[in-house]
């Protein structure tokens, strides 16, 4: 009886619901598997904050620049050229012959629907704030288009890698629910289907405008579980993974089936310290003690036990492949002794308690045991440090949005992938940005002038000022820059990208 | 018995509606789901439309009876995550996770059944103690650890069986045995001590007093009476097992609605969790109330005392 009720359930589940068996027309030999952790909300990357989004963006639509991945440089993509009119005028010549996946050709128009639609406030695009600069797009001509902008841009070359390029016509016949899920790019990969939380099937587009790709199909695989993704990658399933524990490195190393690479990625970590008292009074409000805290911990050493040699030094949190960057300014050195001396001059001859707002290893490896070793040097010189973990990294990010992350804090900035000091000075520096826990009017001022002149050169005096004032101020205790692991199947030749967006168009198989 | 299913549908129906309000306000308690919806610089006047668009602005009772009165019409209201009605994406990942936890129920049914009534026949025998042990060792082993460790065996070392993933009959066999492998020695025990319970029994020594053969006595007259209890704790069980199967999804990758509450929950997703707690307690309460018509149907003595 009871058998009968379990395999008749059972039998009829499947009828009722339905039995989806995998495509099988991809084989191996012509398919990239590559796996992330969690999958994206949309397909629609303007309307997404996360990282995922803008990843599959690049596999399906196309930017009107893009990153050269050896020289870090912005080089034309779906534009061919850009020169400034005046102060607030860029001019971008648009490449020709280029076709939507629906057939219908790129021109001046897509740029201005797609520009449009973003900075459309009433449309609630998460990514209008990235391009608000932005007044209008003027059409000169099918290939030609004016971006008239609010007052001097610098920007807005590293810009234009960050917004894909819709089709005017399907912005305009499709409702918005639908270009959620539905891409129309020009891009090297089409998207063939989508199961949600599961996998991405992509199929290459062979009328592409640039180099085809190698790999006829790409499937996108969702694999929450990083031991999953590991043992997926050395056992074949899988061929790119990214995000790889150090500790971990040995394992893909030793397994025959694959290898891993690294890259500096733009991202920068460090402990904020509320010097804005944010949350109150607090220590950290005397220069002296941000000046002891960043001279108690041997960064260096960490680095290198730790970190396994993963992070770059860096003297404030201007990354080293960031514009603007100043090679001249040497780190904090560990000087115990010098520590304790301004802690007394502080007026903590005995020390003092802190307490420490920690995160979850989400974007920075290793995350608590780097914490451990910076507690234990901090105590060294006389900072008695409490560690408050908080699990969860969106609760974290939103209690230190709301000003309650003091007075210490694990912190790490992407930069949203622009490489230029303007865009961690402004977020992380400037006072009452929501993520800035830093205030100084000498600073702001600096961040305002370098932000409005597109004087490269002048650009680059003031943010060696900058990074100088915030060396000599200790704004935060200074960390490291990030760098990533991946995970590479040895069938498949494959760069690991240094701004995080991973290219399944540039892999190949390997030469034997 | 018509007094008796009427009494437990209406059970069935308050504890539904009263999970649904426990939801609701457990979820409205934990935090604010509007700062972790807007991007990272938006401002206060961002932040007070959204709290409007949303309904969070209105008192509770209000915000619940709108939801109740949609809910009960399938409209569970649109993710505020992926702009997608929540009602379509948990029904999308409900499959995947009631196949998986049945043929984990499954497979830790073929596990129990054999060795539990082996155990409760060779009672205080090596096979009993090995089975206390195999029981023993199932109880303790966490279920992440078990799943990865099938893995390596299987899917790295073998290379027999895919390590992740769905779709095919081998996508099933290590999803469905760590999680069967969660339940079986409970159920083990409990088939174990039925058994010896009832071999005790008069009326089994009536049945081999009567001359019919052992098999007979055990398959026909024992069995059917052990099953009683077992099967009341595996409905009980099946709660249990939805919790074991957000791990398993996570290990294996699984595209379960499991996994999905769990996502929804840190992302503070109110409508994809409310439309998953409703539906999975629904599913539960079900299957409980199945669970209760079969043993009804076994033992007259509870649908007449009652």
């Amino acid at each position: 009886m009871r058998r009968t009720i379990a395999i008749g359930s059972a039998v009829l589940l499947m009828l009722t619901l339905g039995w989806r068996s995998p495509g099988q027309a991809q084989t191996k030999d012509d398919t990239i598997v590559y796996a992330l952790q969690s999958d994206v909300d949309t397909w629609d990357p303007p309307n997404s904050v996360l990282r995922e989004a803008i990843i599959l963006g690049y596999q399906v639509f196309d930017h009107l620049a893009v990153r050269d991945l050896k020289t870090r440089k912005v080089i034309p993509n779906l534009a061919t050229s850009w020169k400034t009119l005046d102060d607030t005028t860029w001019e971008v010549k648009l490449r020709q012959g280029v076709k939507f996946h629906d057939g219908s050709p790129f021109t001046a128009k897509d740029v201005k629907a797609s520009f449009e639609r973003v900075l459309d406030p009433a449309k609630k695009m998460t990514a209008r704030g990235n391009h608000a600069k932005i007044k209008g797009v003027d059409i000169v001509d099918d290939h030609t288009v004016r971006f008239r902008t609010d007052g001097p841009y610098p920007l807005f070359v590293e810009r234009m890698t960050a917004l894909v390029m819709h089709s005017e016509k399907v912005l305009r016949e499709k409702p918005h629910e639908w270009v959620q899920e539905n891409p129309v790019g020009t891009g090297p990969y089409k998207l063939v289907r989508w199961n949600r939380k599961q996998e991405h099937l992509l199929v290459r587009n062979d009328d592409y405008w640039g180099a085809k790709p190698y790999f006829k199909h790409v499937r996108i695989r969702i694999i929450p579980e990083q031991a999953t993704q590991i043992a997926e990658l050395i056992s074949g399933g899988v061929d790119v993974i990214k995000a790889v524990p150090p500790d971990q490195m040995d394992v893909i190393e030793k397994s025959g089936q694959a290898r891993t690479a690294t890259s500096p990625i733009l991202r920068t970590a460090m402990l904020q310290l509320d010097q804005a008292a944010r949350g109150g009074p607090n220590p950290f409000t005397d220069k002296r003690v941000r000046q002891a805290a960043n001279l108690a911990v041997d960064a260096d050493a960490i680095i290198k036990h730790v970190l396994n040699g993963l992070g770059d030094r860096t003297a404030t949190a201007v990354n080293p492949m960031a514009f603007g960057w100043d090679p001249n300014l040497k780190p904090y050195k560990q000087d115990v002794a010098r520590a304790k001396k301004l802690l007394a001059e502080a007026g903590y001859p005995n020390g003092l308690d802190i307490t420490f707002n920690t995160g979850p290893p989400v974007v920075e490896p290793a995350i608590q045991q780097t914490n451990d070793a910076i507690v234990a040097d901090m105590a060294k010189a006389g900072f008695r440090v409490r560690q408050n973990y908080i699990g969860d990294n969106t609760v974290l990010v939103a209690r230190i949005k709301e000003g309650k992350g003091g007075p210490m804090f694990n912190w790490s900035w992407g930069y949203y992938s622009v490489f230029d000091a303007d865009a961690i000075l402004y977020d992380v520096f400037k006072c009452g940005e929501p993520y800035s826990y830093y205030c100084n009017k000498e600073l702001d001022d600096m961040i305002h002038a370098g932000r409005s002149t597109l004087d490269q050169k002048k650009r680059a005096e003031v943010y060696v000022k900058a990074q100088k004032l915030l060396f000599d101020d200790a704004a935060y205790l200074y960390k490291w820059g990030l760098r990533g692991v991946w995970g590479i199947s040895n069938r498949i030749e494959y760069q690991a990208p240094a701004d995080e967006v991973d290219r399944m168009f540039l892999a190949t198989p390997r030469k034997k | 018995m018509k007094y008796y299913v009427l009494r437990q549908l209406i059970q069935l129906a308050v504890v539904v509606l009263g999970i649904s309000m426990l939801v609701f306000a457990i979820l409205h308690v934990i935090g604010d789901p509007v700062l972790l919806l807007l991007p990272q610089n938006a401002g206060k006047e961002e932040y007070e439309r959204y709290h409007k668009l949303l309904g969070l602005d209105k008192p509770i009772h209000v915000q619940y009876w709108k939801f109740a009165s949609r809910a009960v019409q399938g409209d569970f209201g649109k993710s505020w995550y992926t702009d997608t009605p929540a009602f379509k994406l948990v029904l999308e990942r409900m499959p995947p996770t009631l196949y998986l936890t049945t043929a984990g129920l499954v497979m830790a049914l073929l596990i129990a059944l054999p060795l539990g009534i082996l155990a409760a026949l060779k009672r205080h025998s090596f096979i009993d103690n090995a089975c206390t042990m195999l029981a023993v060792a199932g109880q303790a082993m966490p279920i992440f650890w078990l799943g990865i460790m099938l893995i390596i065996i299987f899917a790295v070392r073998l290379k027999a069986l895919p390590a992740s993933g769905y779709g095919t009959w081998e996508h099933f066999l290590m999803p469905a045995f760590t999680l069967g492998a969660f339940l079986a020695p409970i159920t083990m025990r409990l088939v174990r001590s039925g058994v010896i319970e009832i071999l005790n029994m008069e009326y089994i020594r009536t049945a081999r007093a009567k001359g019919f053969a052992e098999p007979t006595v055990i398959v026909k007259h024992a069995f059917r009476n052990a099953c009683i209890p077992v099967i009341t704790v595996l409905g009980l069980q099946f709660g249990q097992l939805l919790g074991g199967a957000i791990v398993t999804e996570t290990v294996f990758a699984w595209p379960g609605v499991a996994t999905l509450t769990v996502d929804s929950i840190r992302n503070q997703d109110f409508p994809v969790v409310q439309c998953a707690v409703v539906l999975l307690a629904l599913i539960i309460v079900v299957v409980n109330f199945i669970v209760d018509m079969v043993v009804g149907l076994l033992d007259p003595r509870i649908r007449l005392g009652a």
